[in-house]
């Protein structure tokens, strides 16, 4: 009866671990909902001021390069950057955190083969044991972002970036963070988003004409108050895009989790069921065998 | 025996492998009396030896034949010798083959022999034991490092069919008897008749050392296997041992005992139970299952005036090691080498389980402190990896903390760095055999745990000998 009873008190603890990821991977789908509406919603405002920020800069620079935004400029030689990387602070979602990691990890060898110096600062709690395991020195940790990342909780981060950026204290900041591109991709990415400029290239190219722009009072306090809002969306949008890519990589993996489980249970069962068996015949064999041996 | 004292009786019953034959009241033969009936039946002629197991009362006793009944009938004469039955023992054994009762069966001719020794003997005395405590090298890195096998003491391989128990002992015998100068007695009970002439000629071929002599001058051979009946297969490891005890107490050399499989003499205790009218006892066992195996391993132990190193292989039946036969063989031994059908099916052999595997000298007296420490590191780290296993199972290897995933990283490579190429498999597998020292096994596993051989792929460490072996192997693949 030994290794029955081992076998059951297996199937016990892998029932049990069902239970937990079966309970996950609907919490996740819940969640995952209210993220992507949140997400989706900040696409659209991220996407136009992205837009205004890269016409308003054209045509400003196009009229003779007298205005422009320190956040907009590119920095002739890179010393100090900031490497922000986006964490989940609960496991149990797959390779998550693994592939943002192992990105950031990228980005922090090349920085140390050019000789840069890079602080590394990381939101969750998943990161922050990363870092310490592989013992590298965070600049600053935090923990409070979760699920559902509000705009102040980010825009304290984002004006403090801007200070040290206009400062001169850093020359570019980086995240690193899981872009949600629809339900079926998510990708991790490290993307520059600091100075503005280097990612307008690309984003602006969906080349509609030059609108004709009317400033007032004037295209300086214009500028002033939206490309700081400008970057401050797009760092919003980060965590945003990090919040529901982490539900989805939850659900699926809680998905596949709770598939795996089931399978486990059924080949446990049925080993089960075969030592269960096995006892029965020896058991019913020994007995005959020795009512035999006794006539 | 056909003179005029000679006692003779008659055959009074026949079933299956034992026979009752009845003698004159004041004549009986005594308990383990070799009884001979040498008859023709029409041309046929029989000639069979029993063993005299109990006495029934009316004159009649019960034997177990150790030859086949065939033929036998009621009525017939049958001759006691007044003697157990007892083989030739001495130098002259070396180089042959026997059967259970000490016949030459290699077509050879008669073996040149001073004495005959009963099959039946006494274990030696407790003042008479060797207390020595030493180990003894093979050469395999998991054997070495996990379970060290003692110096005149005995090792079991336990396995399910087909995990390589007998692939190991033919191992075992290449590497030690090769580099061993004492005797080998090799007893082949109840396995394929097919495996015994393999091994026969595998020895014929192979030399000790750089002699220029092959093994089987140093060897005495003796095999009852599976076609013959369970009387023999009951018999032929006490036959066998009772060689190998001449070697230790008439010469004192280091004498090598391998016994193929020792399950079957259990067995074969088994089939003839039940027709002695024993009641069978746990899963069909004879109730004497103990007794029987104690009689025969006691002996098998080495005395102050020579060794006897033993490596029996235990089949054991369903991969159920509870089953009462290999539990019972279990406590007799020294080292035990528990084969594993999961590491089997990866393809990893020898599939020496490292976990349930122990040893009894694994101890930093015997071993030394460093051995000890490296092999209960290798053994934690393997451990971990094992209760780990299910959670990668159902969550996935991303979800484990960094340390474990470090773990299950190393776990990966020492579980792959723990088979290795052997000798007799060279013309299956087309690697060479490796021989690994014991320092260089410790060192290897050492840096292995230390993580100073992380960055090699897994593939890189199956089938080599010691760590350089497997960066060797690593520039290979990386070169392919």
């Amino acid at each position: 009866m030994a290794k029955a009873r081992a076998i059951i008190k297996r199937l016990k603890a892998v029932r049990n671990v069902r239970k937990i990821t079966r309970t996950m991977e609907l919490v996740a789908t819940a969640r995952f909902k209210k993220a992507m509406d949140r997400a989706v919603e900040a696409a659209a405002y991220t996407r136009k001021i992205s837009e205004i920020v890269a016409d308003l800069s054209q045509t400003l620079s196009g009229d003779g390069a007298s205005l422009s935004h320190p956040l907009l400029q590119q920095r002739e030689t890179e010393k100090k950057s900031i490497l922000l990387v986006i964490t989940s602070n609960r496991g149990l979602c797959g390779g998550y955190n693994g592939s943002v990691l192992r990105l950031a990890q990228g980005r922090i060898r090349e920085s140390r083969a050019n000789g840069t110096e890079l602080s590394v600062e990381v939101s969750g709690k998943r990161g922050i044991g990363y870092f310490k395991f592989q013992k590298i020195v965070t600049a600053a940790s935090y923990t409070h972002f979760e699920d559902k990342p509000s705009f102040e909780q980010v825009d304290e981060l984002a004006s403090r970036f801007i200070e040290s950026f206009v400062r001169g204290d850093i020359d570019r900041l980086d995240v690193a963070f899981t872009q949600f591109e629809s339900m079926s991709r998510q990708k991790a990415v490290v993307q520059t988003l600091l100075p503005i400029g280097k990612l307008q290239d690309t984003a602006a190219t969906a080349g509609k004409a030059n609108v004709e722009y009317e400033f007032l009072p004037s295209p300086k306090e214009i500028l002033e108050e939206i490309v700081p809002a400008s970057f401050k969306a797009r760092l919003f949008k980060c965590f945003l895009d990090a919040a529901v890519s982490e539900q989805i990589a939850r659900m699926v993996a809680m998905k596949s989790a709770t598939e795996n489980a089931d399978g486990m249970i059924r080949s446990i069962r049925a080993q089960y069921n075969r030592a269960r068996q096995s006892q029965i015949t020896s058991e019913l064999s020994e007995i005959i065998g020795g009512a035999a041996a006794l006539e | 025996m056909t003179t005029a004292t000679a006692n003779i009786g008659r055959v009074t019953q026949i079933i299956g492998s034992t026979f009752d034959a009845e003698f004159s009241m004041d004549k009986l033969p005594a308990i383990y009396n070799a009884l001979k009936i040498e008859t023709d039946v029409k041309g046929l002629k029989i000639k069979v030896t029993g063993e005299v197991q109990q006495h029934l009362g009316g004159g009649r006793v019960r034997c177990v034949a150790l030859g086949s009944t065939d033929g036998m009938v009621r009525g017939m004469e049958v001759v006691d010798t007044g003697n157990p039955v007892s083989v030739p023992v001495g130098k002259g054994t070396l180089g042959r083959v026997f059967n259970v009762l000490g016949d030459a069966i290699d077509g050879r001719g008669d073996v040149a022999h001073d004495e005959r020794w009963s099959i039946h003997r006494a274990p030696p005395k407790l003042e008479d034991l060797s207390s020595k405590t030493e180990m003894f090298e093979t050469g395999i890195k998991v054997i070495d490092l996990l379970v060290p096998f003692v110096r005149g003491g005995k090792a079991g391989l336990f396995g399910g069919a087909g995990l390589g128990k007998t692939v190991i002992l033919t191992e075992l015998i290449a590497r030690i008897a090769a580099a061993h100068g004492g005797y080998s007695v090799f007893a082949g009970v109840g396995e394929r008749t097919r495996e015994g002439n393999d091994l026969w000629l595998e020895m014929q071929e192979a030399e000790i050392g750089s002699t220029g002599r092959h093994v089987i001058e140093q060897t005495a051979m003796v095999f009852g296997q599976m076609n013959e009946p369970p009387g023999a297969r009951l018999r032929v490891a006490l036959t066998a041992l009772t060689m190998a005890e001449w070697f230790r107490d008439a010469t004192g050399a280091d004498t090598l005992l391998f016994v193929d499989n020792i399950f079957r003499f259990s067995q074969a205790g088994s089939e003839v139970s039940a027709l002695l009218g024993r009641m069978p006892s746990a899963v069909g066992y004879q109730p004497t299952l103990g007794t029987e195996l104690g009689a025969l391993q006691e002996r098998i132990t080495s005395t102050n005036r020579g060794a006897i190193t033993s490596v029996q292989a235990v089949y054991v039946p369903a991969d159920d090691p509870t089953d009462p036969a290999p539990a019972t063989a279990f406590s007799h031994l020294d080292a035990f080498l528990y084969l594993e059908r999961s590491i089997a099916e990866k393809g990893l052999f020898p599939a020496i389980d490292p976990l349930s595997s122990s040893s009894r000298i694994l101890d930093p007296l015997v071993v030394g402190e460093r051995h000890y420490k490296i092999a209960r590191r290798v053994q934690q780290i393997l451990q971990r990896y094992r209760e780990l296993k299910d959670i990668i199972a159902i969550l996935g290897i991303d979800e484990l903390s960094e340390e474990d995933k470090l773990v299950v990283h190393r776990a990966r490579r020492i579980e792959r760095f723990l088979s290795q190429p052997f000798l007799v498999a060279e013309p299956f597998t087309g690697k060479k055999g490796k021989i690994t020292p014991r320092d260089e096994t410790i060192e290897s596993f050492e840096e292995l745990c230390d993580g100073k051989w992380d960055h090699l792929p897994e593939g890189a460490f199956t089938y080599v000998g010691g760590i350089k072996e497997a960066a060797e192997q690593a520039e290979r693949m990386a070169k392919a």
